[in-house]
């Protein structure tokens, strides 16, 4: 009521009824009110008390879904098993999920995901001035120096373990 | 040569092509099937799409699997994951409207895009936008598309196909009589084989001889639609895009093959039931009803015999149709006979609308068979499809589709993650094979 100068509940009701109609006859659009659904979103932090007045719906007006907070390029962004351990000095164990971005320019110390041999391959992506090579986390397995092109298919971007 | 136009892009249109586009899915998410000819569709025996490796050794579409096997025994040949293929669908269609909201989406691997106009917001000439999008599809997707980009959609179409596999070919208005010089007047979209021949006796072998044709005699010798793909051929936009994503259909069909094939009388009718269950969900999600019903049987010799049959309304449940059906089958089942497919098409679909009361009681039972499949929808989305079902259909789903359902299982549903089930998985396409 304070934002409207209207002193008539009614009054301010009836604008506010306008406004949210798609097609407010003669009022321009950019004033029409936005009702966003958020949905599936999870509160970043916090909590609320019971039975104080609740601010909830206010604060919660900028926290994201999981999906939003973990994929970035939504159309490119696929999920890889893992089933190998090459990995296992990053903490990435067999049986994990992760989220892989297709195409993504990898930078030095990304864990890729990267074609060799017509197989898949997971390990950390290491530039040294002009040159890149593959680096696995095991000690037992050598850095792979690519020959011609180095194949990167996708950059990890998140790693999932599900205890079911 | 004189141009047809002198106008590069009056309109600029872009048709874009997946290449292979099941079998690229395929490709894509599993390295090891890179460069192999590699063909989707095991599960229902005959080739539904194949790489270009398999093109190039003569596999078609449509070919049987026993005989791509003896054509070209190395063949790689997977069951169909349409979940796969339609997420990736989707994904296709989001890249595109990264750049335009104007996108016709023409079936699951292939859509039209509008970008006229957009050269000055996004500061780019018309083909560097389609440049642009090409070399997103391809990397995100991780599979080529082939682009087309011309003043309208027959020439759209002319211009995918000018370079495929992975081809960008932009024919703008005045170069337009280049191309079709080149182009034998069949492969114009649109033309088909009775029009091919109704113009080689006139004399037109090529796209070039039939757009110089004057109008006057297109007018009066050909219908309406060949005349707009003639003024499409010289440059002018007529056929617009249909906007959207797919919002209603004309007929709904659904066809399912098993094996080994059956004369048994219950459960063929089962898989016929199954099929009229799944028709009715689709109907359902669309709000639509049907009028009129299709059912055919193929026999193990790939004939099929089929009866159409009027319903006295129009309905969107299940039950209705069977009940109709049921005389129609008794009437084309023949004991003698093993089957390998039953299929259903609804026509004359209408909008859902249960109002009219009428002296029968009708309306009422409308009703109550409207809560209950509402309850059955709820319960699909929230369990899965086939929660529940009809007891006719029960045979259908006591076995598997197909003998040695696990072989034609595709693979992501044999490689569920904790939580995911049979029924739900997550909607995001997944890599698969080994990982070193």
């Amino acid at each position: 009521m304070a934002l409207t100068g209207l002193r008539s509940t009614h009054a301010v009701c009836t604008h506010v009824e306008r406004l949210l109609d798609p097609e407010p006859p003669g009022y321009p659009t950019a004033y029409q009110l936005l009702l966003r659904q958020r949905d599936a979103a999870l509160p970043v932090l916090g909590t609320v008390s019971a039975g104080f007045p609740s601010p909830a719906d206010e604060e919660l007006t900028d926290t994201m879904s999981l999906d939003d907070y973990l994929i970035g390029n939504k159309e490119a962004t696929y999920i890889l098993k893992v089933n190998g351990e090459s990995m296992l000095g990053a903490g990435i164990l067999p049986g994990d999920m992760l989220l892989v971005e297709r195409g993504a320019e990898p930078r030095d110390g990304d864990i890729v995901i990267a074609q060799v041999d017509r197989e898949w391959t997971m390990k950390f992506f290491r530039r040294r001035g002009r040159r890149v090579f593959l680096e696995a986390a095991n000690q037992d397995f050598k850095p792979i120096f690519p020959t011609e092109e180095l194949q990167v298919a996708a950059v990890v971007r998140a790693v999932i373990r599900k205890y079911a | 040569m004189e141009p047809l136009t002198l106008a590069s892009f009056p309109r600029a249109i872009l048709h874009i092509d997946g290449d292979a586009f099941f079998a690229s899915c395929e490709q894509s998410r599993r390295p090891k099937l890179q460069g192999r000819p590699v063909v989707t569709g095991k599960e229902r025996g005959i080739a539904a799409s194949m790489s270009y490796e398999a093109k190039a050794r003569g596999v078609t579409r449509g070919m049987r699997i026993s005989d791509i096997r003896k054509l070209c025994p190395d063949a790689v040949i997977l069951p169909s994951d349409y979940e796969t293929y339609s997420l990736l669908s989707k994904r296709f269609f989001a890249i595109v409207r990264r750049y335009t909201p104007d996108v016709e989406e023409y079936s699951i691997d292939e859509c039209f895009a509008d970008l006229t106009g957009l050269r000055r917001l996004l500061r780019m000439s018309y083909l560097k936008i389609a440049e642009r999008m090409k070399k997103e599809l391809d990397t995100e997707l991780g599979f080529t598309f082939s682009v087309g980009l011309a003043p309208n959609k027959v020439v759209a179409k002319i211009a995918s196909k000018w370079q495929k596999p992975a081809g960008l070919t932009a024919i703008p208005g005045r170069e337009l009589h280049h191309y079709l010089a080149k182009l034998p007047v069949e492969k114009v979209w649109g033309i088909g084989p009775n029009t091919t021949a109704f113009l080689h006796k006139h004399g037109i072998r090529t796209a070039l001889e039939f757009a110089q044709r004057p109008e006057a005699w297109v007018k009066r010798y050909l219908s309406k639609p060949f005349f707009q793909i003639w003024q499409e051929l010289n440059g002018h936009y007529v056929f617009e895009l249909a906007l959207g994503e797919h919002e209603t259909y004309y007929t709904i069909q659904k066809v399912k093959t098993f094996t080994p094939a059956s004369s048994d009388r219950a459960f063929v009718f089962a898989q016929l039931a199954k099929n009229i269950e799944n028709a009715c969900i689709k109907m359902r999600k669309y709000k639509l009803a049907t009028q009129r019903v299709v059912m055919f049987l193929r026999t193990h010799e790939f004939r099929d015999f089929g009866l159409e049959v009027d319903l006295s309304g129009p309905t969107q449940f299940p039950n209705d149709i069977l009940h109709a059906v049921n005389p129609a089958f008794e009437e084309l089942f023949s004991p003698a006979t093993a089957y390998r497919a039953t299929g259903v098409i609804l026509s004359k679909l209408t909008e859902a609308y249960y109002g009219q009361l009428d002296l029968f009681g009708e309306a009422i039972r409308m009703q109550r068979l409207s809560n209950l499949y509402e309850s059955v929808d709820t319960l699909r989305e929230k369990y899965g499809k086939h929660t529940v079902f009809l007891g006719a259909s029960f045979l259908a789903h006591q076995s598997a589709q197909h003998d040695g359902e696990r072989g034609h299982l595709p693979e992501r549903q044999r490689q569920l993650l904790p939580g995911e089930t049979t029924r739900k998985r997550l909607g995001i396409p997944m890599f698969l094979g080994e990982v070193h």
